[in-house]
Order: structure tokens, then C-alpha cells, then sequence
């Protein structure tokens, strides 16, 4: 068995040897010191395993790496909550089909009801029962709905509709819920008990015990019945399965229900013990995607055991850390998950299976901007309204506008990387993070001006960004997306949530405004065109200037030979390697550009807050930038415009605000929702359905003018 | 010797237990067209890959281009130095023109030519109009590769391997499959005429009538072992390539 190992796997598993052998004389001699985490760490360790054996359900049914994983669990365990203690059952929130009317009128004509009452409060059996079949039932939707039509389709799509499932969700939790943590009362006998001399919570072991028996059921499901089989067979060639009479279809369905009510149980289990908050078992699940990349997505068991060693590990870092000063404080047992993966990605390299579907659908298409004097027209006139709305509009409308323009920079560094390469990224707001903390410390602090103190904030997230493109010169689609994602989460708790120059002042970051040959332009200094009211428009000013300039650079790209070789590899990078691509380095240069406007992006963004934490910049603003941009339009400069208008509190949102109704507090539910419906129905986003409706409506106009010609000419 | 413009010796390719390409030794000398069969399997295709460098971890041997040994370059070096490749399953980039597709692989991109192409618009390239204008792809040089037929997406695959700077050899694997027997007729008189006009290519294909047609020299690999080599005329008449193939298929041709 050893033997059949690469070296690499062969080194890894001595290291881990050695470890335990370490451990095990540890323990003899400091029991304390290292025996008693492991029984603490097996109760995180075990949701960790849960999640991860869900995540390979699902994977092994339709290929899928659902980032929503964790946001099903969320929604779930809060409905059993809810049961549990009011008996209410939550109406998810539906569109008001008269809402614009009654915006525009200013009446009430239709109020759906947010919960249904199923009397006081509910026994857990029933209520477990009945967020079970809410679970079910998220599952169906899941498959039938979002990753069936997907089934063809690039792995971009997939993973942006997972990520949109677990927006859409979460959205709704705080939306039904709040964004408090709920507690709930248990359901395992917890008063502690005596093993081997140290003392535990009995309900972190009932969870583990249930843990260990979901594995081994699986196990045997997938391993010995016709069923599992079967669908082990379809994995590996869809076609002939199908061919052989299974019907995949039926069986990624009932795996998608398996997998969702496996994510429910695990919450509803572990809330008692640990409590929820909507965004608890996402953030868990970047552990619990380390522990099934371990296991390639495909072994039960490995993932259930690499998912008890992150909960321990973490447990014994703890503690150690506590015990031994000379540890250094670098959030290190935060940033475990990526670490976990890395190492994942390095030892079994990008050996994710793929499955051997029929075909694979086109990926969005990144149009070749021409310019022609309709379109110069059209830009002039584009630039003419942000102009005014910039400078000259109300206060709010001003606002709005700073906000978007940023949000067009940060997704034009996507446009590249995601839609010119097609390597997804989903650490760049980690990457705006660093430019935005560097230039406070650059130019607040050090007090560099601002020219080489913007340039020195931008190149070092360009250097982070090279860094963490690494791994993309060995891996790529949703094993790349995964990783990207633990990059971002490592950045923000190694730097982003501690004291120092790519971190926090104390509680928060603050930056002085910009000021260039003695002229301070910030969102609040004075400006001769002021109102009186901030913010004034000279910042708005300058970002017109900056976005128009990284809009212009952009089309450049993609009209450049540089672009085309990206685009060369983005459709299929061995032949481009054939015709004399340097993958790497075209890689590798994407993510250098990308990096460049996500840090650029930061600094803006640092700017126009003046005052900011480190959330500005998490992992759920990464993913947020993500579905906008992938709205707006992913491969297309025209898609982050449109994308910039749609980003929080921008121009769009704002218009819509004062003029139709307010979306406010819907913004991320209604954006997730459209992000699954993009994904699956209208791959090219917003642009590239307008770009459509325009060609048709040019087509439709002259086909009647014809008629009239023939018609005329008939007569 | 001195005319081979590609010669390999020794060359293995294992595939764990799998030894696929076997102690292969052959050459291509300048200005012909060598052929390369064998029935399904025999690593044909393998061969290429690994002459090509796509197989890094699973090959060993020699691989002389013009002299040089170049074993061991990654596939977009030994693009550059001349040897380039196409694929059975085409391999076209899709969303971009055929003009694009060729624009890629025309030149090597440093650096400083992909700084200076930003911020100069480009000049055409010559080389471009030049393998456009040799395979009449003219016409439908602003087209995208899913919008033409199967033979014009084959001779844009033709184009694109071609078209590199300084290229010495030309390795197409199984170009006629796919194509009916007018297309690969034509087809074949394409890559007749392009030797002709002193092109080296070697054409590796299970399609015994192509390759006998077209080819001055040819070899046979069956599974992984090179078991006849000679003229298309001796390889007619020889018994082991009528016994290894044409005996089970002879019927294609």
C-alpha cells in the first residue's frame, strides 16, 4: 500500500507519523496538554466531518463543490429553531408583484405573510421532522432547479450558482431571523462526563457518535448497493451509465436531498450545543472543503477523519498557544483551513476526478469592444451622466455614485482574471483589504504622499495576489476557487484582524484623505462646487477620472495580443501551451492585473470610508463582489459597469430606492437570487442579455424596414 | 542523418504498468511527409504527446530537433523552437477568430512584445496573412472556429500549428478523422502541397489510404513497438503491416 504511494504522499505520511508519535509521548507525559484538546476538538471536529461528508455527497451526484453547503444547514437548523420555540413556520420572502405600484403610490395593496403559525411552540420530533422536509425539499430545488440545467455547463457557472444559493440563504435567515445568534434548548442528554479522567460535554459525543454512524451508513450505501454504484458509475462516465439503464438523473437527485438533509441534521444537532449565527456553518465549511479535498472529493471516510483531526488540531493549537509564549500570535489556528488545503493541493495534486459529462457548454463570451461612432456617442454620453450625477447630483446620489465606480474597479479585476483567463477568484476583496490597509499605513502613517503612497499600497496587493496565484499554475475550476477562497480567509485573519501594517490601527483603520499638490480632495473636504452637504464631489471627481482610465485599459486588453493569448488559454490551455503559450505566465500576469485593480479598488474604497474594519473586506464581501460582477456581466468591461451600478448602496440600488421602492434590506437575497438565475439561464449577465436584446431589436427594425422597401416597391 | 529534421531515439513512454511507447527510434527528414500508423492503441498518439512534451513525468529518451536535443521542454519552448502539433480532437480556441487563433501562436509573447503591443497597436502580422493566404483561410479569417465546418476547422488546426515563427516540423495526429472520404481527399492534397512547398510534417493516422497516398516514407507502431517502416510501396507489400493491420481493417482503405 505504501509502495503505490507518490513520493510526496509518502513524505506527508511519515510527517503525520511523526506527529503522532510526538503526540502519543506528549500525552504519556502532559496529559493535559494533549490529551484533553483531542476529546474537545472531536466535537468541532465532528460538524467539520459532517459538512464534509455532505460536501462529497453532493459532489459525487452532479460534480457540484456547493459553496452552499453551510447556508443550507443555517436555513434549516433556524426553521427547527423557530419551530421549537414560537411554532413558526418562516414564509420565505416572495416578491410583491404590486410592490411598484405601491412604491410609486405610496399605498399598501399585498402583504404576504413572513411566518405561517403552527401553534405555540412545537415538540422537537415533529419540528426536526418538518425542517428535515424543508431540507428535502431545498435539496429538490437544488437539483432540479439550479444544477440539472447546469449540468453541461462550465465549472464557473456551478460554482457561482453555489455561491449564490448560499447569498440567497443567508439573506433569508437574516431577513426571517435577524443576524443574531439564537440559541435553542438541547436535544443529547450535556452534563458532563468522565473519560479517561477528563471531563466533557455528553452531547459533543452523542454528535460524534451520530457523525461516525452517518459516515459508516454512507459508506456502506455508496460501497455495496445497487444505488451507490450506480451512481459511483455515472460519476465516472455519465453516458454509459445512462446507457445501461440508471436513470443519473434520479440519482443526483436523491443524493442532492441526501446531502441537504445531512447538512440540516448537522445543525440541528449542533445547535444546542454551540448556537447559530447565518453565517456559523458557512465559515465552517472552508474547513470542512480542506477535509473533502483531502479525501478528493469522493472518500467518505477520509473526509470524515480529516474533518475530526481540523477540529483537533485546532483544539491542540489552542492550548498549546495558551501554554507556550514563545508561539508566535500570527492567527495561525484561524487560518488552518487554508493551510489544510494547501497542503491538499501540493500532496495530492490537481487530481480532482471530473466527470466525463457529454459536452461542456460555451463559456460567456468576452466581446472584442470596436469602436465606432455610435458606440463613442454612447460612451460620451455615459460619461456625461456619471459626470453630472458625480458633481453636480443630490448628496445620496453622489454617494451612490463613489460607491459604484469603485465596485466597476473591483470588477473589472475579475473581468480579468475570471472572464479573460477563466481562473476563479474568490479572495480579491482580501486583496482590496491589503491596499486599502496599506495606504492608511503608507500615507497616515508613514506619511508617504500620495502618488508613491497609492503606488506602494497597490504593488503590495499585487505581490499578495502573485502569491496566492500560485497554486492556480497547478490547479484550476472549483479546486482553484476553493483555495482563492482560504486564501482570503487566511489574509483576513492573519493581517486584517490584528494590529499591524496590513491591519487594524486598534479597533479599526483610519486614512486622511487624499490630498495632492496641496489640495485635499477626500468625500468630505471642501470643493468648489459644494453644496454644503458631504459627500462633496471632488473624490467623486477623481474616481470618474480612475474608473474611466481602468474601463479604457481593460478594452486595451482585450484588443492587445496579451488578451487574446489569455483568451487562448481560458478556452484550452494545452493547446495553447501547443501553439507556444506560456501558461504560467499568462496565469500568472492575470492575476498580477487583476490583483492591481482589486488593490487599486481598496485603496479607493479605504478612501471614500475614511474610517473601516477589517469586515469591509472578509470573505463574504469577496463572494458578494463576485456575484455582482458575474450579474453585471463576468467577460465583459460593459459587465462591470453594469455590475458597479448594482453593488450596495450604489447608483442603481440608490435610483431604485427613491424612485421605485425601497430593496434596501433585500439587496443581498434579490442578488442571490438573480446570481443562480444568471448562472443557470443567462450566462453572460446583464451585458450580454442587453447586448442580445439590442442586436435583436437592430435585426427586427430592419427586417421591417425591408418589408416596407418590398412593400413599397410591391405597390 | 544530416536532413532529419526530427529524430528520436529511444523513446518510452509507461504509463505505470502500461508501457505505451516502447524504444521508439525514427526520423523525418526535411521537405517530406513521413506517416506514422498503427491500429487503435498502439500509442500513436502517445508518441506525439511525448515528443510535443506533454508528457514530462511519463517519458524518457532523446528527441533531436535539427540536432538539438530537446527532451524535457515544456510544450510552449518547443512550439517556439519549431515543432509544433496538432490534435485529433482539434483543439481550436473557440471564442476567439480564426485570425486570433492564428494571431496566438504566431509569435512568442515576452514580457516587453506583450508591454509594447499594449501600448503601440499592433502591426499585422505577416506571418499570418502569409499561412492565411497558403490555406485560403482568407474568407473566413473574422469567423469564429464553431461557425465552420469540420475540414475548415481541421485546416485552421493546420494553420494554427504552421503559423509559428520558425517552424521546422509539423506533427498532425489523426487529422482525417472525422472527414468523409471527398474531405480527406482534399484534405490530402492540402498536405501534399504544402510538402511540396518544402514543409516537414509528420502525419500520424489510422487511416490506411490517407497515409498511403500522401506520405514518401512511413513507419508502423504497434502497441508501442515500431514493427515496419519503409516506402508506401514496400509497406503494402509487407507482411507484418498486413498481417498487425491491414489483416483486422483493411477493409477502411
Amino acid at each position: 500500500m505504501l509502495a503505490s504511494l507518490r513520493p510526496i504522499e509518502r513524505a506527508g505520511a511519515a510527517a503525520l507519523g511523526a506527529l503522532a508519535v510526538a503526540w502519543v509521548v506528549g500525552a504519556l507525559l502532559r496529559r493535559e496538554l494533549f490529551f484533553d484538546p483531542v476529546l474537545f476538538g472531536l466535537g468541532s471536529g465532528a460538524i467539520i466531518a459532517a459538512l464534509a461528508i455532505g460536501l462529497v455527497v453532493a459532489f459525487r451526484a452532479s460534480g457540484v463543490i456547493n459553496f452552499g453547503h453551510g447556508a443550507i444547514a443555517t436555513y434549516v437548523t433556524y426553521v427547527y429553531v423557530s419551530l421549537v420555540s414560537d411554532g413558526q413556520y418562516p414564509v420565505p420572502p416572495l416578491p410583491n408583484p404590486v410592490a411598484p405600484i405601491e412604491g410609486i403610490a405610496g399605498i399598501e395593496i399585498l402583504d404576504f405573510p413572513t411566518f405561517v403559525s403552527l401553534g405555540d411552540s412545537m415538540g422537537k420530533v415533529p419540528a426536526l421532522l418538518i425542517a428535515l422536509a424543508t431540507a428535502a425539499a431545498l435539496g429538490l430545488v437544488a437539483h432540479f432547479a439550479i444544477f440539472r440545467p447546469l449540468r453541461y455547463a462550465p465549472v464557473l457557472a456551478k460554482v457561482v450558482a453555489s455561491v449564490g444559493i448560499m447569498l440567497f440563504l443567508q439573506a433569508a435567515v437574516v431577513l426571517r431571523f435577524g443576524a443574531r445568534a439564537k440559541a435553542t434548548e438541547p436535544i443529547f442528554p450535556n452534563d458532563p462526563i468522565d473519560v479517561l479522567g477528563a471531563r466533557v460535554g455528553q452531547d459533543r459525543l452523542w454528535v460524534l457518535g451520530t457523525v461516525i454512524v452517518i459516515t459508516a451508513a454512507l459508506w456502506v450505501l455508496f460501497r455495496f448497493t445497487r444505488f451507490g454504484i450506480a451512481t459511483r458509475a455515472g460519476a465516472e462516465n455519465e453516458r454509459f451509465t445512462t446507457l445501461l439503464g440508471f436513470n443519473a438523473d434520479f440519482q443526483a437527485g436523491v443524493s442532492w436531498v441526501m446531502a441537504s438533509v445531512l447538512a440540516g441534521l448537522v445543525g440541528i444537532l449542533v445547535a444546542p450545543i454551540t448556537g447559530v449565527t447565518p453565517n456559523f456553518f458557512t465559515v465552517l465549511l472552508i474547513s470542512s472543503l480542506g477535509a473533502a479535498l483531502l479525501g478528493r472529493m469522493s472518500s467518505f471516510v477520509i473526509a470524515a477523519v480529516a474533518g475530526l483531526m481540523l477540529g483537533i488540531v485546532d483544539q491542540e493549537l489552542f492550548r498549546l498557544e495558551l501554554e507556550w509564549d514563545w508561539i508566535p500570535d500570527i492567527g495561525i489556528r484561524r487560518a488552518l483551513p487554508f493551510v489544510v488545503i494547501a497542503l491538499a493541493m501540493v500532496v495530492r495534486g490537481e487530481s480532482l476526478p471530473s466527470r466525463g459529462a457529454l459536452t461542456v457548454e460555451r463559456l460567456p463570451e468576452a466581446v472584442a469592444p470596436r469602436i465606432t461612432r455610435g458606440r463613442v456617442v454612447g460612451y460620451g454620453a455615459l460619461i456625461a451622466v456619471a459626470f453630472w450625477l458625480t458633481v453636480f447630483a443630490p448628496f445620496q446620489y453622489r454617494g451612490a455614485m463613489q460607491n459604484s465606480m469603485i465596485g466597476v474597479i473591483l470588477a473589472l479585476s475579475l473581468v480579468v482574471v475570471t472572464g479573460y483567463v477563466g481562473q476563479i477568484s474568490l479572495m480579491q476583496m482580501a486583496l482590496a483589504g491589503i491596499g486599502a490597509f496599506s495606504v492608511a499605513s503608507f500615507g497616515t502613517q508613514a506619511g508617504v504622499p500620495l502618488i508613491p503612497a497609492l503606488t506602494l499600497a497597490v504593488a503590495s496587493g499585487v505581490g499578495f495576489g502573485l502569491i496566492a496565484a500560485i497554486p492556480s499554475l497547478r490547479t484550476r475550476g472549483a479546486s482553484l476557487a476553493i483555495i482563492t477562497l482560504a486564501s482570503g480567509l487566511a489574509i483576513d485573519e492573519i493581517f486584517f484582524r490584528r494590529t499591524g501594517w496590513f491591519g487594524l490601527d486598534r479597533i479599526v483603520k483610519t486614512t486622511d484623505p487624499p490630498e495632492l499638490l496641496g489640495i485635499e480632495f477626500g468625500p468630505n473636504s471642501g470643493f468648489v462646487l459644494s453644496d454644503g452637504k458631504i459627500p462633496t464631489g471632488g473624490y467623486g471627481l477623481f474616481l470618474l477620472v480612475v474608473t474611466a482610465l481602468c474601463c479604457v485599459a481593460v478594452m486595451r486588453l482585450r484588443r492587445s495580443r496579451l488578451g487574446e493569448q489569455m483568451l487562448a488559454v481560458r478556452a484550452n490551455e494545452r493547446a495553447a501551451a501547443a501553439a507556444g503559450v506560456n501558461v504560467a505566465a499568462i496565469k500568472l500576469s492575470a492575476f498580477a492585473v487583476s490583483s492591481f485593480f482589486a488593490a487599486l479598488g481598496g485603496t479607493l474604497h479605504a478612501f471614500n470610508l475614511g474610517t473601516y474594519g477589517h469586515d469591509s473586506f472578509g470573505i463574504f464581501a469577496s463572494l458578494t463582489v463576485l456575484a455582482f460582477a458575474y450579474l453585471g456581466g463576468i467577460s465583459t468591461v460593459g459587465g462591470a459597469i453594469t455590475a458597479g451600478t448594482l453593488f450596495s448602496e450604489g447608483i442603481g440600488i440608490v435610483v431604485t430606492n427613491e424612485w421605485v421602492i425601497d430593496v434596501g434590506p433585500y439587496t443581498a437575497y434579490v442578488a442571490g437570487f438573480f446570481l443562480i438565475g444568471t448562472a443557470v439561464y443567462n450566462n453572460e449577465g446583464i451585458d450580454g442579455f442587453q447586448r442580445r436584446q439590442f442586436h435583436q431589436l437592430g435585426a427586427w427594425l430592419r427586417r421591417r424596414w425591408d418589408r416596407r422597401v418590398e412593400v413599397t416597391a410591391d405597390g | 542523418m544530416a536532413d532529419a529534421v526530427l529524430a528520436t531515439s529511444g523513446l518510452n513512454v509507461r504509463f505505470g504498468g502500461l508501457l505505451a511507447v516502447n524504444d521508439v527510434t525514427l526520423e523525418c527528414r526535411r521537405g517530406r511527409l513521413t506517416g506514422l500508423i498503427g491500429p487503435n492503441g498502439a500509442g500513436k498518439t502517445t508518441f506525439i504527446d511525448a515528443v510535443t512534451g506533454f508528457l514530462p513525468n511519463n517519458s524518457r529518451g532523446s528527441v533531436l530537433l535539427e540536432g538539438e536535443e530537446v527532451f524535457g521542454r515544456s510544450p510552449h519552448q518547443l512550439s517556439h523552437e519549431g515543432l509544433t502539433r496538432t490534435w485529433q480532437t482539434l483543439e481550436l480556441f473557440d471564442d476567439i477568430t480564426v485570425r486570433s487563433n492564428l494571431d496566438v501562436a504566431s509569435r512568442r509573447l515576452s514580457l516587453g512584445a506583450a508591454l509594447l503591443d499594449y501600448f503601440r497597436p499592433r502591426q499585422r502580422a505577416e506571418r499570418v496573412e502569409e499561412v492565411m493566404d497558403l490555406l485560403n483561410l482568407g474568407d473566413i479569417a473574422e469567423r469564429q472556429p464553431r461557425e465552420l465546418s469540420q475540414g475548415q476547422r481541421k485546416l485552421v488546426g493546420v494553420g494554427r500549428a504552421l503559423v509559428a515563427e520558425s517552424s521546422r516540423i509539423l506533427l498532425l495526429d489523426e487529422p482525417a478523422a472525422g472527414l468523409d472520404k471527398a474531405e480527406t481527399e482534399w484534405f490530402g492534397a492540402q498536405l501534399r502541397g504544402l510538402v511540396d512547398q518544402g514543409y516537414t510534417m509528420l502525419l500520424v493516422d489510422h487511416d490506411m489510404g490517407l497515409v498511403l497516398n500522401v506520405c514518401d516514407y512511413i513507419h508502423m507502431l504497434v502497441y508501442g513497438q515500431l514493427t515496419a517502416s519503409g516506402s508506401p510501396e514496400e509497406m503494402r507489400n509487407d507482411p507484418e503491416v498486413i498481417a498487425a493491420y491491414l489483416g483486422h481493417s483493411g477493409a477502411e482503405s
